[in-house]
């Protein structure tokens, strides 16, 4: 996959060829910084043969980076099957899932799981460009509705369907962004909900200064207190439009809250130690590389701007954004400068 | 620390003793001139015990102690304007790594006759202690005039009992540091506060004649890993800046050579590395951006790009080079622009400088401000 990419995609080629080192291992694989997909067209086809393409919300500059799909086959089957395996536990996936002969369009249309989704997204439809509404979209089931529109969470329409949950005895999934669940929250404020057991939620992403910034306990204790779904059935996605996969906390699958989180067998993450440029051992903290073989048509290798941390059974833990290094002199720098 | 010890040392630390101010302009040239001697004992504990906190290597802590006591001579003492009314008690609140500036301050709260209480950063707690040390030799009576503490800024309390009875209050730091203590401050104290800026640097087309331009320019940049308000971000070039870029890189790592730079935290070698990766996935492709770096750790990058807006640096000796174009967007940092180098020495440069930033001077001259 390499070297296909090597030999369709002009820029990642040049930049591989700078490097002058020879890969001879995967792990020497030259890594595309998230950056690039600002600047060029980080893809291995034609890009005006794509049938999709996603765009990042630009959190630190303006100008977004875009995904170019040729197909979405490879990025659909990756996150149905990793979604299943860490959400759906204890749920009667849909067999179509396992079934080899199914293609990718009777999974999409059969869907995995009975379980209604209540996603704080925008429907794909509305938002064709984000690639966390399409994943959404992929792993639930036909039951689902998205309470985002305009840009707007509708905070009214999502507690009536809450209610009927309840009511219903109707165990339910919630999928959305952590700030969207902030924004639920403080529109909750003192009203909760106990949702039947068996609910469970997904959250992602950070907060980008678009809600009240909370930490992570914090806001399981919000889902708690507020939605009566216990934290063994809350589960943090680590995703990025840059990539084809996604990475699950390991909570649902042991049966207790943690940050730990797989990586699925088509992918492998690094951790790269800045100052050498090679990995990092297991416990040191580093830049999260991504080996990404869902990325077949744009590029397999990724680095990303978060940090870390390898842990000795296989998982890894994310440890934020690279952002912020504390000024130790008098200067300003970048990241103070953007905050003013 | 305790609210106590703050208020015991404001009670040692009570009158200045009768001195004129050429006999405290005579102590402190001649305090420091001791720490430039190789052998002096004060250096010699400096270089050995601020690497920790500060992050520097040794050498640039030696070049700090050259930098920063090489400019306390008799001349530049005797400059420091000294007000009529100067204050008689003055809490000082110093920040960051760069021992310059809070050294400086010290001197001038000497020279204005007053008490200082200063708390010292917890990046520097090395220089401001061991200068009043070192100063207690040779006029005990002087040194008994600073007292050096340090305690956490979340310790409002202490914080506010080194503020009570002060009459100056002089804060370093950035905005919200600075905002924090001024809204602590006794109202009738008058308020000095110095926050962080940003410095660049013009090339003209004539600075061909500029002695060794690349190596000053490599001294400006590298000098406090670029964390100092001094440190150019930026080096403009109005002829080929493709081609000072590419002699800037040997420069700096002539300069790693003899004054390498401290370790980085995590955080600075990471967002110094997503920078590097950047622009070198860039430059493979794009004739405009170029990149020179030195070898693992990567203790200095040079980035040419021919995008002529401001970029601010990641620091540590991540310098960005590029064409001289209309600094009219520039503007918009008024009032965070420390200093400007200008090469060649020429008034046509330095007019268009001086109406950016408060400081001009000649590029390898950016870290030799005036005391004060």
């Amino acid at each position: 996959m390499f070297a296909f990419q090597y030999r369709h995609n002009p820029a990642y080629r040049a930049f591989c060829d700078r490097r002058r080192a020879p890969v001879t291992r995967w792990e020497e694989i030259p890594a595309v910084p998230t950056s690039a997909f600002k600047e060029f067209a980080v893809a291995s086809f034609p890009i005006a043969t794509s049938v999709a393409e996603f765009h990042t919300s630009g959190t630190t500059t303006a100008k977004a980076g875009k995904h170019y799909f040729k197909t979405l086959d490879l990025y659909d089957a990756a996150s149905q099957r990793n979604f299943a395996g860490h959400l759906l536990v204890g749920q009667a996936a849909r067999t179509l899932i396992n079934d080899k002969a199914a293609t990718a369009e009777d999974r999409r249309a059969a869907g995995p799981t009975n379980l209604p989704v209540l996603a704080l997204t925008p429907a794909p439809v509305i938002a064709p460009h984000s690639s966390l509404a399409h994943m959404l979209a992929v792993v639930a089931g036909q039951d689902r509705e998205f309470f985002v529109e305009h840009d707007t969470l509708l905070l009214e329409r999502l507690t009536q369907r809450l209610c009927e949950m309840q009511w219903s005895s109707q165990p339910v999934m919630l999928l959305g962004t952590a700030f969207a669940f902030v924004h639920l929250f403080d529109h909750l404020a003192t009203m909760h909900f106990d949702l039947p057991a068996g609910s469970r939620a997904m959250e992602t992403g950070g907060f980008k200064g678009r809600s009240r910034e909370v930490t992570k306990p914090e806001l399981y204790r919000l889902f708690t207190q507020q939605l009566g779904i216990p934290a063994d059935h809350i589960v943090n996605e680590y995703g990025m439009t840059e990539l084809s996969t996604q990475f699950y906390d390991v909570t649902m699958r042991i049966g207790r809250q943690s940050d730990h989180k797989d990586v699925p067998p088509w992918a492998r993450v690094l951790i790269i130690d800045p100052a050498t440029g090679e990995p990092a051992p297991v416990g040191a903290r580093g830049l999260i590389r991504v080996v990404d073989l869902a990325n077949l048509w744009s590029a397999l290798c990724v680095q990303t701007e978060d940090l870390g941390m390898a842990h000795a059974d296989g998982t890894f833990e994310v440890l934020g954004r690279v952002a912020g290094a504390e000024v130790r002199g008098c200067s300003l720098n970048a990241e103070s400068l953007r905050k003013q | 620390m305790s609210r106590a010890a703050i208020q015991a040392a404001l009670a040692r630390h009570r009158i200045f003793p009768h001195r004129t101010t050429s006999a405290i302009v005579e102590a402190l040239a001649e305090t420091a001139k001791q720490w430039l001697a190789s052998g002096n004992p004060w250096r010699a504990r400096a270089i050995a015990e601020a690497p920790g906190p500060t992050g520097f290597s040794p050498a640039m802590i030696a070049e700090a102690i050259t930098l920063t006591f090489g400019a306390l001579t008799r001349a530049a003492l005797g400059k420091v304007p000294v007000p009529t009314d100067a204050p008689r008690r003055i809490t000082q609140v110093l920040s960051g790594n760069v021992p310059a500036p809070g050294i400086g301050s010290i001197c001038r709260g000497l020279l204005w006759q007053a008490v200082n209480v200063v708390k010292c950063s917890r990046r520097d707690p090395v220089f401001p202690a061991l200068f009043v040390e070192s100063l207690r030799a040779v006029d005990a009576g002087l040194a008994d005039c600073v007292a050096v503490l340090h305690w956490p800024r979340e310790e409002t309390g202490l914080t506010q009992a080194a503020l009570a009875g002060a009459d100056a209050v002089i804060v370093y730091g950035d905005d919200d540091s600075i905002a924090s203590v001024r809204a602590q401050a006794p109202a009738p104290a008058k308020f000095f506060g110095y926050g962080h800026k940003i410095s660049f640097a013009l090339i003209g087309r004539d600075a061909g004649r500029t002695g060794d331009l690349p190596a000053l320019a490599a001294f400006d940049a590298s000098v406090y890993d670029q964390q100092g308000c001094m440190s150019p971000h930026v080096f403009f070039v109005e002829s080929d800046a493709r081609e000072f870029a590419a002699t800037l890189a040997p420069a700096m790592a002539a300069y790693e050579a003899r004054v390498p730079r401290g370790k980085l935290t995590l955080a600075e070698a990471a967002e110094a590395a997503l920078v590097r990766n950047d622009y070198e996935f860039r430059s493979a492709s794009d004739r405009r951006v170029a990149v020179w770096t030195g070898p693992p750790p990567y203790p200095w990058t040079v980035i040419y790009d021919a995008t002529p807006a401001f970029a601010p640096s990641c620091l540590n000796r991540t310098v960005f080079v590029k064409p001289l174009g209309t600094l009219a967007a520039m503007q918009a940092w008024a009032g965070k622009v420390s200093t400007v180098g200008v090469a060649p020495w020429d008034a046509r440069l330095r007019s268009v400088a001086g109406q950016l930033a408060e400081r001009v001077c000649p590029i390898g001259q950016m870290q030799r401000p005036p005391v004060v």
